[in-house]
């Protein structure tokens, strides 16, 4: 059992270093939080949900149809919100209050357009039965929806350092200032991460109902928690440190499941004491932190 | 007599007279309730609030209902608001229709969490609480007269179905071990608890496995490797729609069988279970036949195949408006009040509360037979067990298979077919 669990926890934690990395990138990039994430996640979900009910897309061509959409999506809505904050004297605390209001109204729109009834897509577009991984049973879905996010990660990993776009983009999340000062069009780089971060959440909105079974328009606000827990331990500020915040979070989560399963739901906030107290910069993170 | 005393016995004598007289009629009787638009309970509290929608247009059409203290016919009124399954806001408003809104028919939001905060505030108010399908069995008391359950058997009674059926069928057909997952509210964890006793008390059947999940559990893939592991023949989960689509897609995808699994919401929300699990990862499994699936007897109301029409007219399939238990139980707890109206003494809360009690016993409704204890607990509404069979590649249908009384078919217990 506790092999299994491991074994479970890393898959289980690679999606949501899916789920975390947009938050992640957009913390670093723009030192706002965007507590509708996790609702942008939850449309993407949807998105793949009509794709498929309406025109029979299946969910990978649906990911790279709702990844180009949500970022076309997140450059004027870029503009339309996170200027305007940054000019505020507590952008970090206004972003909290205005992108909790955002989440709501898209939780509540959602729900006037399509009920509250669960959705999902049939789990055998993704393979039906076990895959046996290092002695493990583990969901094809599982594996799958794993090795996409492994690959959304190797993106952002690229784009961060191998463009100059990344370039400059690393560039902003070191001094938003100092990228000024040189010259850079930090709201060009800026949006554009935005647009990167809501494509990221759409991609696991795909793949959210074979992770969680169904998509509901509520599921927003459970996974925001989640994601923000994932991205403190893995660190703040910092996309590719998700993959450790992800994986942590997986194996501990499996592992509650096995000994503790009527705990298991403290796990984000037991995750995000236990690593402000003894670890404030996260696990994969320096000792001194900007946020 | 001199004249003032002659003026006062008039006073008097006039009095007595118009006093004696019923009050006036109201315009409207306040129907009050809450909803959860949004949240966990959304999936339960939505159909229920339509049902009752439903049953209150369908009663105006008609002029309104008659309510006998008045001898008249009166239109209702539906006081509605959003609790967005929040207990501490569904407190606020169960207050605010009690105290602002002056409703004389409160009904509770749908399910034991949401209605666990109505229960004090109405036996305070000294408001009878019409619970619509909150089975939690501390709700029910002997010195609480303030509420009757309308749907659905008390907790603690309606597991002993599932668990007769497992001592009696599952024991013949060789289910020795079995697994209990349950989500850790106050409806499935009753459940749970209660279903565990019946077992134990029987001495047949050994629990192997006895977990709860909290009730956001969406990923149930090392839990069931966690089960299997326990080698158990019959697996019982017991959640909300959520937890039930992810369990048997977990299922499905982990390989495993049992000769027995159960789930909740499989028969309750059939078709939003379906929705989401796929018929492949329900055929054959187990679950409680609801009212809206059962074809019952009526001497009071529709049908269930009219009310299924009457559901499909108002709200037509892909309007978002799921048809299954919730909606009938809303609509189904109108038409109960509705009766009770026409047959109250008078219109204390009270009064009410004795309309109802008369009831009990006497009623045979679209969700079976309608009857009470003395606390006012559901004891009536029993719920048969049932297999859930394939109709087709991307459809199932239930078939009840226990008690003997109401069995459609017969179980058919091993390795789930359809995989």
């Amino acid at each position: 059992m506790l092999i299994g669990a491991i074994v479970a926890g890393v898959v289980f934690g690679l999606y949501f270093t899916l789920v975390g990395l947009g938050l992640n990138l957009v913390f670093g990039v723009m030192r706002i939080v965007n507590l509708a994430h996790g609702d942008f996640l939850m449309l993407g979900g949807y998105a793949a949900w009509w794709l498929l009910s309406a025109f029979g897309i299946h969910p990978l061509p649906a990911a790279a149809i709702v990844l180009v959409v949500f970022m076309l999506a997140g450059l004027p809505l870029y503009y339309l919100v996170v200027p305007r904050l940054q000019r505020a004297r507590d952008s970090e605390m206004l972003s909290l209050i205005l992108f909790f209001g955002l989440s709501q109204m898209i939780e509540a729109v959602t729900t006037i357009v399509v009920g509250t009834t669960e959705r999902s897509l049939p789990g055998r577009l993704l393979g039906i039965g076990p895959m046996i991984v290092l002695g493990a049973r583990l969901p094809k879905p599982w594996v799958f929806s794993a090795a996409v996010s492994a690959v959304a990660v190797l993106g952002v990993y690229l784009y961060l350092y191998r463009t100059r776009l990344g370039t400059l983009t690393r560039a902003v999340m070191v001094s938003r200032d100092e990228a000024l000062a040189t010259g850079i069009d930090i709201h060009r780089v800026s949006a554009i991460a935005f647009g990167i971060s809501l494509g990221l959440a759409g991609i696991a909105g795909v793949f959210a109902p074979f992770m969680l079974g169904s998509i509901t328009p509520n599921i927003g606000v459970g996974l925001n928690i989640t994601a923000f827990a994932v991205i403190v331990v893995g660190t703040l500020g910092n996309p590719l440190g998700t993959v450790v915040g992800g994986i942590v979070y997986g194996v501990s989560l499996m592992l509650m499941q096995t000994y503790f399963s009527s705990w298991a739901n403290l796990l984000p906030n037991l995750l995000l004491i236990a690593v402000l107290l003894a670890r404030p910069q996260g696990l994969y993170g320096r000792r001194v932190r900007l946020a | 007599m001199n004249i003032r005393g002659a003026l006062a016995g008039l006073v008097l004598a006039a009095s007595t007279v118009f006093g004696a007289r019923a009050a006036p009629a109201p315009a409207e009787i306040k129907v009050g309730t809450l909803y959860a638009s949004t949240g966990p309970f959304a999936a339960i509290s939505m159909p229920a609030y339509d049902g009752i929608k439903l049953w209150v247009k369908q009663a105006n059409a008609a002029g309104g209902v008659y309510v006998k203290p008045y001898h008249k016919k009166i239109p209702l009124k539906l006081i509605a608001y959003d609790d967005q399954s929040n207990t501490a806001t569904a407190a606020t408003l169960y207050n605010q229709l009690i105290t602002q809104d002056h409703v004389e028919i409160l009904i509770s939001d749908s399910g034991s969490v949401l209605t666990s905060v109505a229960v004090p505030i109405a036996r305070e108010h000294k408001q009878l609480l019409f619970d619509l399908s909150g089975t939690g069995a501390p709700f029910f008391s002997k010195d609480n007269p303030y509420i009757v359950l309308m749907s659905l058997p008390i907790s603690t009674l309606w597991p002993k179905a599932q668990a007769d059926f497992l001592n009696d069928v599952g024991w013949r057909a060789g289910v020795r071990k079995v697994a209990i997952l349950y989500a850790t509210n106050d409806f499935t964890g009753t459940h749970a608890k209660s279903l565990a006793g019946y077992l134990r008390k029987a001495g047949k059947e050994t629990i192997v496995y006895d977990q709860g999940v909290p009730t956001n559990t969406t990923n149930y893939s090392v839990l069931i490797n966690n089960i299997a592991a326990a080698k158990p023949d019959a697996v019982i989960e017991l959640g909300y729609p959520g937890n039930d689509i992810a369990f048997l897609r977990a299922l499905q995808d982990s390989g495993e069988k049992f000769r027995y699994v159960f789930t909740l919401f499989g028969g309750f929300e059939m078709h939003a279970v379906l929705g989401g699990a796929g018929a492949s990862a329900m055929v054959g499994t187990f679950t409680y036949i609801p009212a809206a699936l059962y074809p019952y007897k009526v001497n009071y109301g529709p049908t269930v195949e009219q009310f299924h029409a009457a559901w499909d007219k108002a709200y037509p399939p892909g309007s978002g408006v799921a048809w299954g238990a919730d909606g009938l139980m809303g609509y189904m707890s109108g038409l109960v009040i509705e009766r009770a109206l026409a047959t109250t003494p008078g219109m204390s809360q009270l009064d009410l509360r004795r309309a109802v009690f008369a009831l009990s016993g006497k009623l045979d409704t679209l969700a079976g037979a309608f009857r009470l204890n003395p606390v006012g607990a559901q004891i009536g509404e029993m719920t048969p067990m049932g297999q859930l069979r394939a109709d087709g590649p991307h459809a199932v249908r239930p078939v009840a298979v226990y008690p003997p009384a109401l069995a459609m078919g017969k179980p058919e217990f091993g390795p789930r077919s359809g995989q």
